[in-house]
């Protein structure tokens, strides 16, 4: 990992000075949609399939039970090497991925008993997982920083804070011994506590002991005052390396597997008669959906990273129905909601309203005594863009959205109505009865329509030139001759091959 | 019906062995557990086992209809209505669960209206409720929490459930209202198990299926409302759907299900809101999660008829049943595709077809006398041919009824090649089909001799 963040630094340092990079980096915001960004483009890319096949809810027992591989990664880890690796080490993802695995197999294992049915296998499988981890979290490891909160919201907005720094030049690393001139020696009572002596009794014994022994980074040492030469740094957050390999991984996984997962997700039958092993690809998507839920762990929380695997595919379901496309819109989508969900966690929704205006004017409207500053959780807030997204593709979506749909049926409905219209005057028109069956004050009636809806109608047939009105009768045009008969023809013709 | 009778009975056994269980809960916590009931833990173990029976008896409904994680999503997304009842009146838990209930209704709602319109599947709608109601749950809390007051304390106790919360006042709250809902459940009894197991005839039949499926769903939102207080709305579909699914595996009526919910419900909440009680460290959603996994896991495994102990018992006495019949007719015929009856069949060819089985049957036919041994290879015994024609006849008869049943005008029955048709016909029926049999040996016969 760091050899890999050094590789990036250099290569963007060729495009960016060091102070700029810094700035940039050190800027909550930047390293915020960076992350979230991510987070989003993988788990989109993920959940795309994982939607396609109908295994959506499985990404968020994923997400749920990675906390469980991570707590025991971190038990195991504590009584084996004696102490507690950091959240961001190797150990703890390769924990939650076989605990993510784990799920699925034990959900499959209490389905294929017959006994019970698949949503009550996954309903079951993971609030047990999950609350095994819980239990542990408060019972076993309640003195780290592996908190309940952390679990659900993540801390993205301190994500810049957790950084590797790298060195560029004046990189002089010191290590301090006690007998360095630098170490600062202290006197310590060695007794005090095992014989109930105080340090002021004067039977205490004390050792000199170096209270500043270790090694220390170029920046520990310059921070410290044992270096004179400032060393030249730039820090990097550690998420947004593990964030890029993970979703680099991802990409790749797509790529090279591209066709594979394209037809076991479409067709699973014919995928295994081609020999494709599609229960492989299963459980490497399973393995991937683990690897990116606890990446974002740490960033978004368990709960959170479920939003960013089914709503921007669904959204982008809406939208397309090529799966490149699909992958495509749903990756925008979910970068989209992380760009302008940092925006909203401050208050601000699209730069097209203030959040903070709208808890003053419901403050005035109800006298609420609200409080008039909305800062809030950075992850949920990227999380609730990217479901307005959702909603924008559902209103608006060209082929499949409320409003095209709307308008696609009243378009029928009118169209319908025309034809019935036609059919009628076409029938009548010069038989004996002509008189009564065309008045047009009294058609309306033999249809059982309202007058104001026969009117419409009327109008628009009369627009359409397709109908004319001569002496309180209606009548087709030449026109309006030729549409009746043509549509009497494909009647026919759809009856006959009907039969 | 006789065997329905008794089957019956073996439930209502059960259902009164696991409600002494449960209630032998409370001496065994305090002699082994040394739990101290005082006040307090009187009143949070009377809302547990409460809240367990109120969940238990609508879960049943959420895992018959394929919705167990419905429950997951509505208990999320409850989560907004807590924050925004908060917002606008403070803490009162009956505002609370008000709130909750509506923001989880609407949840329902959205599911519907975006299955009905679009072509997203149910589950993946569930999936964005839970994310997106769950997200401005937090969002809200957050910005609550960021308040200088203190008052929102304890407002997170929802997401993982905390039963020391519990007051006399949320007990009486829970009854009443789980007491509303059951009258509810009372009066559409037969409408609800219509739409639950037959939609479409209940549609055929005028029944309002969507009201009623609405209503249902209004229940189940009620029931999960209820626990979130214990069991917090991320575990909130453990407790909704497990002991339905144990009490599935004991009986297949509904009525009894429903009960066996109830106490196995009001056993895992209970103990749950007990044990966690010692302990106030450990969040109480998880415990009862873990002790209703417990009772599903027994239920799995020791469930009669259904359990898979069961089944595996089952599964070894077929195999040694069969065992004797399958190595008999084995050697039946082998002898006299050879030549006649007698004829000793190698022991190697018998071990090479059958394996295992082979070695089962001959020692128990051994032991009826029905086969012998000579040089290494097997034979039957006078005995032995007698069954196996008797036998084969048998296999020959349910071969011509499954023909013939039409045409010759027998009684319909379910074919069991095991049983002696004898038994399972009328004699009349049998002589009948024993008359075919032998024209058609005949027939055979006839056209042997003739070329």
């Amino acid at each position: 990992m760091f050899q890999l963040e050094e590789l990036i630094i250099n290569l963007l340092l060729n495009f960016i000075a060091r102070e700029d990079l810094n700035a940039f980096l050190r800027n909550p915001q930047h390293t915020a949609t960076i992350v979230g960004s991510l987070i989003a483009v993988s788990g989109a890319l993920l959940g795309t399939f994982l939607l396609l096949r109908g295994m959506s809810l499985t990404s968020d027992a994923i997400s749920h039970t990675v906390l469980l591989g991570i707590v025991v990664a971190f038990i195991l880890m504590g009584s084996v090497f004696g102490q507690h690796p950091d959240l961001s080490s190797v150990w703890l993802i390769v924990g939650a991925a076989v605990a993510g695995v784990a799920t699925v197999l034990l959900t499959e294992l209490i389905y294929r008993s017959g006994l019970v049915k698949q949503d009550a296998a996954l309903g079951l499988a993971f609030p047990l997982l999950f609350a095994i981890a819980v239990i542990l979290v408060s019972r076993v490891v309640s003195d780290v920083h592996l908190d309940e909160d952390a679990v659900m919201v993540g801390e993205i907005g301190v994500a810049w804070a957790n950084t590797n720094s790298h060195c560029l030049s004046g990189c002089e690393s010191v290590t301090i011994t006690p007998e360095d001139p630098r170490a600062e020696t202290t006197r310590q009572c060695t007794n005090c506590r095992a014989l109930g002596i105080s340090p002021r009794d004067d039977k205490a014994e004390f050792t000199q002991i170096c209270t500043n022994c270790g090694h220390y980074s170029p920046a520990q040492a310059w921070q410290a005052g044992f270096t004179e030469q400032e060393p030249v740094l730039v820090f990097w957050p550690k998420s947004i390396t593990v964030m890029a390999v993970l979703t680099l991984l991802t990409l790749l996984a797509i790529l090279l597997f591209y066709k594979e997962l394209k037809l076991s997700t479409f067709d699973p039958t014919l995928a295994a008669a081609l020999g494709f092993r599609p229960t492989l690809l299963h459980y490497g998507l399973m393995v991937l959906v683990s690897l990116v839920a606890v990446g974002a762990f740490d960033a978004v929380g368990s709960i959170l990273v479920v939003a960013f695997f089914i709503i921007p595919p669904a959204a982008a379901y809406l939208l397309t129905d090529r799966l490149p496309r699909m992958l495509l819109y749903s990756s925008l989508i979910g970068a989209a909601g992380a760009y302008t969900g940092y925006d909203l966690a401050r208050g601000n929704l699209l730069g097209i309203a203030d959040l903070s205006d709208i808890l003053a004017a419901l403050n005035n409207l109800f006298g609420l005594g609200l409080s008039e500053r909305w800062d809030s959780s950075i992850s949920a807030s990227m999380v609730l863009m990217t479901f307005l997204f959702f909603l924008i593709a559902w209103t608006f979506s060209p082929k499949y959205g409320l409003v095209s749909t709307m308008l696609r049926r009243r378009n029928q409905r009118r169209s319908f109505d025309h034809q019935v219209v036609l059919g009628h005057i076409h029938h009548h028109q010069d038989s004996p009865a002509a008189g009564e069956e065309l008045a047009v004050s009294t058609l309306y009636r033999h249809f059982r329509w309202t007058p104001a809806k026969m009117q419409r109608t009327l109008r628009q047939l009369r627009a359409r030139n397709l109908v004319q009105i001569e002496a309180g009768l209606v009548s087709l045009t030449g026109q309006g001759e030729t549409h009746a008969h043509q549509f009497r023809q494909t009647q026919l013709t759809n009856e006959s091959v009907g039969e | 019906m006789p065997k329905p009778n008794t089957s019956n009975r073996r439930i209502w056994l059960l259902i009164t062995a696991t409600a002494i269980i449960a209630a032998l809960f409370i001496p065994f916590s305090q002699l082994v557990l040394h739990v101290q009931y005082d006040y307090t833990l009187r009143t949070v173990a009377l809302g547990g086992a409460l809240l367990g029976i109120v969940s238990g008896v609508l879960g049943c409904f959420a895992v018959l209809r394929r919705q167990s994680l419905l429950g997951d999503a509505l208990s999320h997304a409850a989560l907004p209505g807590v924050a925004i009842a908060f917002l606008l009146a403070g803490r009162d838990l009956a505002l609370l669960l008000i709130g909750a209930g509506v923001t989880s209704w609407l949840g329902v709602w959205f599911i519907r209206l975006v299955t009905g319109t679009t072509r997203i599947k149910q589950d993946a709608a569930m999936g964005i409720v839970l994310a997106a109601w769950f997200a401005a749950g937090i969002a809200l809390l957050v910005y609550i929490q960021a308040r200088p007051d203190a008052s929102q304390a304890g407002l997170d106790t929802f997401i993982f459930g905390q039963a020391a919360a519990i007051i006399e006042r949320d007990v009486r709250l829970i009854a009443s209202v789980g007491a509303v809902s059951f009258i509810v459940l009372a009066l559409f009894w037969k409408e609800f198990k219509l739409i639950t197991f037959d939609p479409e005839f209940a549609g055929a039949n005028g029944f309002r299926v969507n009201l009623l499926s609405m209503t249902l769903s209004t229940l189940i939102v009620v029931a999960i409302v209820l626990g979130l207080q214990l069991a917090g709305v991320i575990l909130m579909v453990g407790m909704l759907i497990a002991s339905g699914i144990a009490a599935r595996q004991w009986t297949n009526q509904l009525g009894q299900m429903v009960i066996l919910s109830a106490v196995f419900g009001a056993f895992a909440g209970g103990a749950g809101a007990i044990v966690s009680a010692v302990d106030a460290d450990i969040p109480t959603g998880p415990l009862i999660v873990v002790v209703a996994f417990l009772l599903v896991a027994l239920s799995l495994g020791f469930a009669p008829g259904r359990g898979l102990v069961w089944t595996l018992l089952r599964q070894r006495s077929d195999r040694r049943r069969f065992a004797a019949q399958t190595i008999l007719e084995d050697l039946y015929h082998y002898a006299l595709d050879h030549g006649r009856a007698d004829l000793p069949a190698p022991e190697p060819f018998l071990l090479g077809v059958r394996g295992a089985t082979a070695r089962e049957g001959l020692r128990q036919l051994l032991a009826r006398g029905h086969v012998q041994r000579s040089n290494g290879a097997w034979m039957l015994t006078p005995a032995g041919i007698e069954a196996a024609t008797r036998d084969d006849r048998n296999h020959q008869l349910w071969s011509l009824y499954r023909q013939y049943a039409d045409d010759l005008n027998l009684p319909v029955i379910a074919e069991d090649r095991q049983q002696d048709i004898a038994d399972a016909l009328p004699p009349e029926s049998v002589a009948k089909l024993e008359y075919k049999l032998d024209t058609i040996r005949n027939a055979a016969t006839n056209a042997v001799t003739k070329n």
